[in-house]
């Protein structure tokens, strides 16, 4: 119930609804040579509040740089990145971060690793009440019998669904998860995926998540809509495609429904140029 | 659990025999060439014998036990050693933490690092007026160089993933620097106090050579003045075991701190 309160104290929507709203970003670094390399441009993006949108895109073409403009560990060259109606001017305890590579501390156990981030965002606990709600994420995640172990003792998944639950235990508003699911084998992601959609669930769809991924089933299973990115260098948004299936969503089911294969069929030809061998310019023999 | 007697510590143990008797040899040999000269193996064990049998004997300030000396060694090179690493800990963090601060501070270390500790020595005297206080300084102000910058290294080495964890969930000054800074640079500080404590051992045979008094460097220099080279050899050995076994803890502690470095 504690829970819930500080999800409504948290949820503090802007006046146009939007949890997120990116304008005119654009994202250039000082590159090597001493040009400056421009890795976004033009993007302008809003996403309301307990929507999950995907950004998907090749390698390389900024959808990462977008994501660290949300969270704050990149400072854009030019436009505003506003969440919670407030601009955004570094990291915040208000935006859940899942890295790419899980960065869990290696010295640290699985709880002492949420422990950490819970006992510095929410000062305010006592130690029993941190204590309680650090395993109460963990058991979110079935992590509970593990939680004495060392990062380097758990397997790829295990790591991920630590990191999830250090994300959650926050109490963000807004989740980001930057290719959660990219070092994962098919098996291990599938159960993550509904893992994820449990959670989000569990706490009453509240949350905003935002994900990078470059997998379109993944997008379309769990995404609302999903942002296709062009190539970089210098990449714009190419579409925002709406994900018009109902939830819950059964995974087993919605494949074989006319609206997948139709936004499955669309993504693909967004994504990819040469779809046979043929269109490479090469003929069967 | 590890056995304590596997093949691999029975080999190692091996090593350790042969390699011991190869310098008794070698040892014998140049004793044999200088026509005894040089004291071999077994005038020495005699004179290391006696030594030993009453080591903590006290009989003024110019005559005291190995022990005794031995001792006071041991207290000096582990307040230099203390003190070094006090200012090198601190110094080297904030120079692998700020790259304006390692611009500063780095041409300060490269100019003193080389300096011989013997150069040091009238600096210390003057500062402490007194040969005690001069030899801890020096031992200080050498032994301090390996941990300062491997300190400086390890710290600047942490990876953008731990400090973005830090900066993602709020991590006050302090939280960053004993949860993800100190633990990340462990290792590598613990390296530095090893090189140093090898270092500032080196040093105290120096130092207690100028400032006298007591002290295994001392006797060394005493016994040379004595012309009993069988004391001076039996010191060397002692000398080099007490700091094979300085070595042997720090690498201990080191092992013990190592963590799986894959996440």
């Amino acid at each position: 119930m504690e829970t819930l309160e500080i999800l409504e104290k948290k949820e503090k929507i802007s006046s146009t609804g939007n949890c997120i709203e990116i304008k005119d970003l654009r994202i250039s670094f000082p590159a090597k040579s001493g040009k400056i390399f421009t890795a976004v441009k033009d993007i302008n993006l809003n996403i309301k509040s307990g929507e999950i949108v995907s950004i998907i895109g090749h390698s390389g073409c900024g959808k990462s740089t977008i994501m660290n403009s949300i969270s704050g560990l990149v400072k854009p060259s030019e436009g505003t990145v506003i969440v919670n109606g407030k601009p955004v001017k570094g990291p915040g305890p208000d935006r859940g971060i899942v890295f790419q590579n899980y960065s869990l501390l290696p010295w640290f156990s699985v709880y002492r690793n949420v422990y950490e981030a819970v006992d510095s965002v929410h000062q305010e606990y006592t130690k029993a009440e941190k204590h309680e709600w650090v395993e109460k994420n963990l058991e979110m995640v079935n992590l509970l019998q593990h939680k004495d172990k060392l990062p380097s003792q758990l397997s790829g998944g295990m790591k991920q669904r630590t990191a999830i639950a250090r994300a959650f235990a926050i109490n963000p508003s807004v989740l980001l998860l930057d290719e959660p699911f990219g070092a994962l084998d098919a098996l291990t992601k599938s159960a993550l995926h509904v893992e994820l959609l449990k959670i989000w669930n569990l706490n009453h769809r509240k949350q905003t998540i935002v994900m990078v991924t470059h997998d379109i089933e993944e997008a379309i299973f769990l995404s609302d809509r999903v942002v296709v990115m062009n190539d970089g260098p210098e990449a714009t948004i190419r579409e925002i495609v709406h994900i018009p299936i109902e939830r819950p969503r059964n995974k087993k089911e919605i494949v074989h429904t006319k609206t997948y294969m139709d936004v499955h069929d669309k993504l693909l030809s967004l994504l990819v140029k040469n779809l046979s061998i043929e269109d490479a310019g090469v003929a069967y023999e | 659990m590890k056995k304590i007697f596997s093949l691999e510590t029975l080999k190692n143990l091996g090593g350790f025999v042969v390699s011991m008797i190869i310098l008794l040899i070698i040892w014998s040999l140049v004793s044999y060439i200088t026509k005894n000269e040089i004291p071999g193996p077994k005038a020495t064990w005699l004179v290391f014998k006696e030594m030993m049998a009453d080591p903590f004997y006290d009989y003024g300030p110019n005559d005291k036990g190995i022990g005794v000396q031995l001792f006071s060694s041991i207290k000096r090179v582990l307040m230099g050693f203390l003190l070094g690493s006090i200012f090198a800990i601190p110094i080297g963090i904030l120079m692998g933490s700020s790259k304006i601060a390692m611009k500063i501070i780095n041409p300060i270390v490269q100019v003193l690092r080389p300096v011989s500790p013997l150069a040091w020595f009238p600096l210390g005297l003057l500062a402490f007026k007194a040969a005690d206080g001069a030899t801890v300084f020096i031992i200080a102000i050498t032994s301090l160089w390996p941990t300062l910058i491997n300190t400086a290294f390890g710290v600047s080495n942490i990876p953008n993933d731990h400090k973005n964890v830090g900066k993602a969930f709020g991590f006050s000054k302090w939280r960053y620097i004993s949860r993800i800074l100190i633990p990340f640079s462990l290792p590598h500080i613990i390296t530095g106090l090893r090189l140093s404590i090898g270092i500032a051992w080196m040093v105290i045979v120096a130092g207690e050579m100028l400032s006298g008094g007591v002290g295994i460097g001392f006797f060394v220099w005493d016994s040379w003045n004595g012309l009993s080279l069988e004391k001076i050899l039996s010191a060397i050995l002692i000398i080099g075991f007490v700091g094979l076994i300085l070595d042997k803890i720090f690498s201990g502690v080191h092992t013990f701190f190592e963590y799986e470095a894959k996440s």
